[in-house]
Order: C-alpha cells, then sequence, then structure tokens
C-alpha cells in the first residue's frame, strides 16, 4: 500500500467538502458531538455506498463463522443443539481417514509447487527471448485460455485426452511402441494427472505475472549487457532472472498460504472410486462429509480445523513476503 | 540486438525456443481441437477417430443439433444466462460502490473495515457453515443464493479500491465545486474514468459466475435449476447416461439410436466454452495489459 500512499499525497480533504465551504466555529468544531455531527454530515453518502456490501460481508462472510460453533455441538432436528465441546474433533484425530487425507493434500499440494510453480517462469523466460513481437503475443493468446476453463470442462478434455482406447495420450503412446495405459484409473498415475493439468490451466496464464515484472526491467541493463559482449544465456541469468526474484519470492510465499487449498475443484472432477484414497483432499473429504454424508458437525470440524491452519500459513506468508520483499500478499 | 551475422550457436537456440515455444501451443490447442473434430463429424465414423485427429472425418452437424434441442441443455444455457449477467450486473454495482468509499482516505473507520474485509480472505470457516447461512436465511433452492454467494470479491475490491485511489482529486474538486455531490461524482466522474478496470473485474465476474459449478449443486435440489457446467458434469464427469440421451431427446431426435457418446460429450465440452471463446479477446484486451498484473491471480 505504501506505493499508493505516495499518490494519495494530494489534497485530502478535497472530496469530502459538501457542496460549498462551511463556515465553522472553530469552539463547536471541537466539542465531540459537534465533531461527529459534521462527520456524519460529511460522509454519509460514502457509508450509504458502503452498506450493500458491508451487510454482504456480515451475511455471508462473518455469519458463517458464527454458524462454525456447529463444530462443537451435536445438531438436532428439533430443538436447540447441544454443546459437547472438543468431541467431534477428537473423533477426527482419531479417525485413520483424516490423517490419510491430510497427507494427500500435503502431497498433492507439494507435487504442485515442486513441478507447476517452475514451469510459469521458465516459460516468461522463454517469451522474453522471442523478438518477434507478433509470434509472443501469438503463443501468449492461446495459452492463457485454459485458465479461463472451468474444471469441468477440464476434467472433460483430459478424459477424453487420456482414455485408454482412443485418448491423444495412449495413441501416441501406441504410435511409439508403448503400452496402452489407463491413467484415470491408475492409482500410480492419478497424482500425476493432478499435476498435469494444473499446468496445462495455470502455466500460461501465471506466466503473465512474471513476464509483466520482465517488461519493468529497466533496457539499459541490456543495452550495457551487449556492449560488453554477453550472451544471451549471460543476460538472462544476470539481468532478466535477478529482475523478477522478487516476484517469484511472492509468489512461492503466496502459495505456501494457500498449501492447504490443493484444489477442491480439479479433484472434485478428476477423481473417480478406483483412485479415491490417492487423491482425496480435506476439501473433497469435507464435502463428502457433509454435503454427501449429512455428517454435518464432523465436516465443520474438518473445514475449521483447515480454515485455522489456512488462516496461520496465510498470515506467516504475508508476514514473510513482507519482510523479504516489503510487499505483502494483499 | 539485430544483427545479421548470427553465430550458429544463437541460430540454434532460437530454434529450441521456438520449438518449446510451438510444442506448447499444440498441447495446449490440440485436445481441444481433436473434441472440435469429433462433434463435427459423421456420428458413423466417430468410433474410427484416434485422439490425435484434428480435422472431422467426414462433416455433420448432427451433434450440435441434439445437443441444441436437448431440453437439459437448453435449461441449463438459459440458467447460466440468468445467473452470470443478474449475478455479474450486480457483483460489478456493489464491488464498485464499496470500493469508492473505502478509497476515500479520510472516511472514518476506513482502516477497520480494510481489516475486517481482509480477514475474510485470511478466514474461511468452510462449505458447511456456508450452506447453513444459506438455509438460514432461506436461500436454499433460489438463484438468489449463488448469486449472492461471492457478491463482493475481496481480491477484486482490493483491485479496484487501488484503482480508484489513483483518480486525480483535482477532478473531484472541480465536480464538487461545480455543485455535484458525492453520488454524482461518483457516477459523472469516478466511473467513466474506472472504464477499464471496472470491464476488467466485470470480465472476472462473468467467468467466475459461468464456470461456478459447485455452489448451484449445493443450492439447488430442483435439477431444472442446474447451470450449464453442472448439466456438463453430469453428462461428462458421472457419466450419466441416462440423462444424456433422456427420453423425450429420444422420441425427438431420429438418429438417437446411433447418438456417439463421445461424440456427444465432445459436443458439450464445447458448447459450455462458447461463450468464454466469445468474450476472450475481451479478457485479452483488459487482463493482459500488464497494468493490473500485480493484483491479479
Amino acid at each position: 500500500m505504501t506505493k499508493h500512499d505516495k499518490a494519495g499525497a494530494f489534497s485530502p480533504k478535497i472530496g469530502n467538502v459538501p457542496n460549498r465551504a462551511r463556515p465553522r466555529q472553530a469552539d463547536a468544531y471541537n466539542s465531540r458531538g459537534a465533531r461527529l455531527r459534521d462527520g456524519v454530515r460529511e460522509w454519509w453518502p460514502y457509508y450509504l455506498m458502503l452498506a450493500p456490501g458491508l451487510i454482504y460481508f456480515g451475511l455471508f462472510h462473518y455469519l458463517p463463522i458464527w454458524e462454525a460453533r456447529l463444530a462443537f455441538e451435536d445438531l438436532r432436528i428439533i430443538g436447540p443443539n447441544v454443546w459437547v465441546g472438543t468431541k467431534h474433533f477428537a473423533q477426527l484425530f482419531a479417525s485413520p481417514t483424516f490423517f490419510e487425507v491430510l497427507k494427500n493434500t500435503l502431497i498433492i499440494s507439494a507435487m504442485k509447487v515442486a513441478f507447476v510453480f517452475p514451469l510459469p517462469i521458465i516459460l516468461s523466460l522463454l517469451l522474453n527471448e522471442v523478438r518477434s513481437g507478433r509470434f509472443r503475443r501469438g503463443v501468449q493468446s492461446v495459452i492463457y485460455l485454459p485458465h479461463f476453463l472451468s474444471w469441468v470442462v477440464i476434467a472433460g478434455i483430459f478424459i477424453a485426452a487420456l482414455s485408454p482406447s482412443n485418448g491423444v495420450v495412449n495413441d501416441l503412446r501406441d504410435f511409439v511402441g508403448l503400452d496402452r495405459r489407463s491413467f484415470m484409473t491408475d492409482s500410480g498415475s492419478i497424482r500425476w494427472v493432478l499435476v498435469w493439468s494444473e499446468a496445462w490451466r495455470s502455466a500460461g496464464w501465471d506466466s503473465l505475472l512474471y513476464f509483466a515484472a520482465i517488461m519493468a526491467i529497466d533496457p539499459a541493463l541490456y543495452e550495457a549487457a551487449e556492449m560488453d559482449g554477453a550472451s544471451r544465456w549471460q543476460k538472462m541469468r544476470h539481468i532478466t532472472l535477478p529482475g523478477i526474484v522478487p516476484t517469484i519470492a511472492t509468489l512461492f510465499i503466496l502459495h505456501v498460504g494457500l498449501f492447504l487449498n490443493a484444489g477442491f475443484d480439479q479433484v472434485f472432477n478428476l477423481s473417480n472410486d478406483a483412485i479415491r484414497d490417492k487423491i482425496d483432499i480435506i476439501d473433497t473429504y469435507v464435502y463428502r462429509l457433509g454435503i454427501t454424508g449429512g455428517q454435518f458437525s464432523l465436516a465443520t470440524a474438518a473445514g475449521l480445523f483447515k480454515g485455522v491452519i489456512g488462516m496461520i500459513l496465510m498470515i506467516g506468508a504475508h508476514t514473510l513476503s513482507k519482510r523479504l520483499t516489503g510487499k505483502g500478499v494483499w | 540486438m539485430a544483427s545479421s551475422n548470427k553465430t550458429r550457436m544463437e541460430r540454434l537456440e532460437e530454434a529450441i525456443i521456438y520449438s518449446v515455444l510451438i510444442a506448447i501451443v499444440v498441447v495446449t490447442v490440440q485436445p481441444i481441437l481433436n473434441l472440435l473434430a469429433i462433434s463435427l463429424s459423421d456420428p458413423a465414423r466417430v468410433p474410427g477417430m484416434s485422439g490425435m485427429d484434428i480435422v472431422p472425418d467426414g462433416f455433420s452437424i448432427d451433434i450440435w443439433k441434439l445437443l441444441a434441442s436437448h431440453p437439459a441443455v437448453q435449461r441449463g444455457l438459459m440458467n447460466s444466462i440468468f445467473i452470470t449477467l443478474v449475478g455479474a450486473i450486480l457483483n460489478v454495482t456493489f464491488t464498485a460502490m464499496m470500493a469508492w468509499a473505502l478509497s476515500r482516505k479520510k472516511l472514518p473507520l476506513r482502516r477497520t473495515l480494510f481489516v475486517l474485509i481482509l480477514a475474510t480472505i485470511v478466514f474461511e470457516p468452510g462449505i458447511i457453515p456456508d450452506y447453513f447461512v444459506m438455509r438460514r436465511l432461506g436461500l436454499i433452492d433460489s438463484y438468489a443464493s449463488v448469486i449472492i454467494y461471492k457478491l463482493v470479491n475481496a481480491w477484486y475490491l482490493i483491485i479496484l479500491i487501488r484503482f480508484f485511489e489513483e483518480v486525480p482529486e483535482e477532478l473531484i474538486e472541480a465536480a464538487t465545486l461545480d455543485g455535484a455531490n458525492a453520488f454524482q461524482v461518483f457516477w459523472r466522474v469516478v466511473l467513466p474514468l474506472a472504464r477499464p478496470a471496472l470491464a476488467t473485474i466485470t470480465l472476472f465476474y462473468v467467468v467466475y459466475h459461468w464456470n461456478d459449478f459447485l455452489r448451484p449443486m449445493i443450492y439447488f435440489n430442483d435439477q431444472d435449476m442446474w447451470p450449464l457446467q453442472v448439466v456438463l458434469r453430469q453428462f461428462v464427469v458421472v457419466g450419466d447416461k441416462a440423462a444424456i440421451v433422456g427420453l423425450q431427446a429420444m422420441n425427438n431426435y431420429e438418429g438417437a439410436s446411433q447418438i456417439d457418446l463421445r461424440a456427444f460429450r465432445a459436443g458439450m465440452i464445447l458448447f459450455t466454452i462458447l461463450p468464454v471463446l466469445a468474450i476472450y479477446p475481451f479478457i485479452l484486451r483488459y487482463f493482459t495489459k500488464g497494468t493490473m498484473s500485480g493484483a491479479l491471480k
């Protein structure tokens, strides 16, 4: 926000002065009541504009926090719920399924950070080496597209492309003499399906963030390097890469902050009975427990567990990011 | 930079870079083109088609005609359009009003409100409490539930606040001196200035509503209210064959006995993508200017 504070150096009183400058009596203004009245008269239009949004945040973001007390209660159809303390949390932590699901969440997130996270960086570096603006823009306009497709659509595309009988992947494998494999139902490969479908969807779009950072690098640096006879590789290594390190750091930290979000929409649509135990994550577990299974209290407890750990990770990520790059996550 | 005597090494590097990028483009579009080819092929020849084909085998628009006349698809399309349009209009209206007020640096309680809104990004109690709130408010089985669910997205709100903070105070001052009140300043001065930013978040919201499948699945018990994504999910992911070739469609369509499910699914996936493709040029125009890249994601 610091960057914008500088921009806000223009006189602060202006946007708020009502129609015409009102003469104020100094003594009246200094009294609390008068100042409040003055503030109300000055700011009520803005609060009117804020009102619907504030009501929305109250109803749909703060009321759910109050509703989350269900994690500490037994649900009753008739009459008020019964307070049971940490019973559901005890049940959760005693269940092997919960730890399986937690493990899957961590493994899948880790795989994505390890294998998907570097791709947009590499992609942006490659795009930066393209001299033809038309070719570069053409490539960019294609690779951004998957980001705007829903996971239902992407699941449909991947199910078709990975089909053992007539999907492009197996047709290619067949072409080079490899056996056809059912990746979608194979417990050894399904996590890789998650990794590659995530890469297919987001590597292109995420490269935009790095590319924007590269564009912001001072061209004089490249010119000076060229005068010194620097090669393409040396320029990339010593100018471009250092130039985007802050962006890499910020996004990496954000990924860590969102580590427990292993991708509900993705897993939900790519899952099937054959491999569910390999990719069941906290979010899909909460859904199955609560929405499908009706075990609302237990599901809320699991969701709350994720919410609290996620909050700690997010605040940690923000603090770390602020310390390292001077820029927070938000 | 454009020295004519490139070394062999440089030319090799260039060839590698271009090939890698072309390969990425192929990997991105080939699966989609394959589905397009399958959906436009002669239904009788679809079973023999490979996943590598990107040219239709024979030509027929039977699948598309069947899709367009399928009652579940028609209803899904209308539901999706309704939810997306109404949702996006309300989203943008309330996000813009809120952002404008919060962008005023002297607004009393500004910091407190900011922190309260940011807190909703940091802590999410989960889908079950969300569901119970909807139930408590009596919004289950109404379109309002999915429309209101993300009425103001905190991330987009922050993008707009940042944008509004840059609006030159002189303009606001001038309008105020001309006798415009706070609402008139917002409507006549601020909103026209913010057109690119508003267009950007409008597109974000449109894409969000169009692609949302989870909330309709949770909040609508009535299948007639399902948007296209949920219908698609039923056809493609769940593989509900009875739903695909509904009795009604069977009776209406002579060739129904020969419907190739693979072709039907391919067509349905593309049918759902089409509107996204239609607004994609605008997305490219507004999103990729790089001006807001820091705030994206």
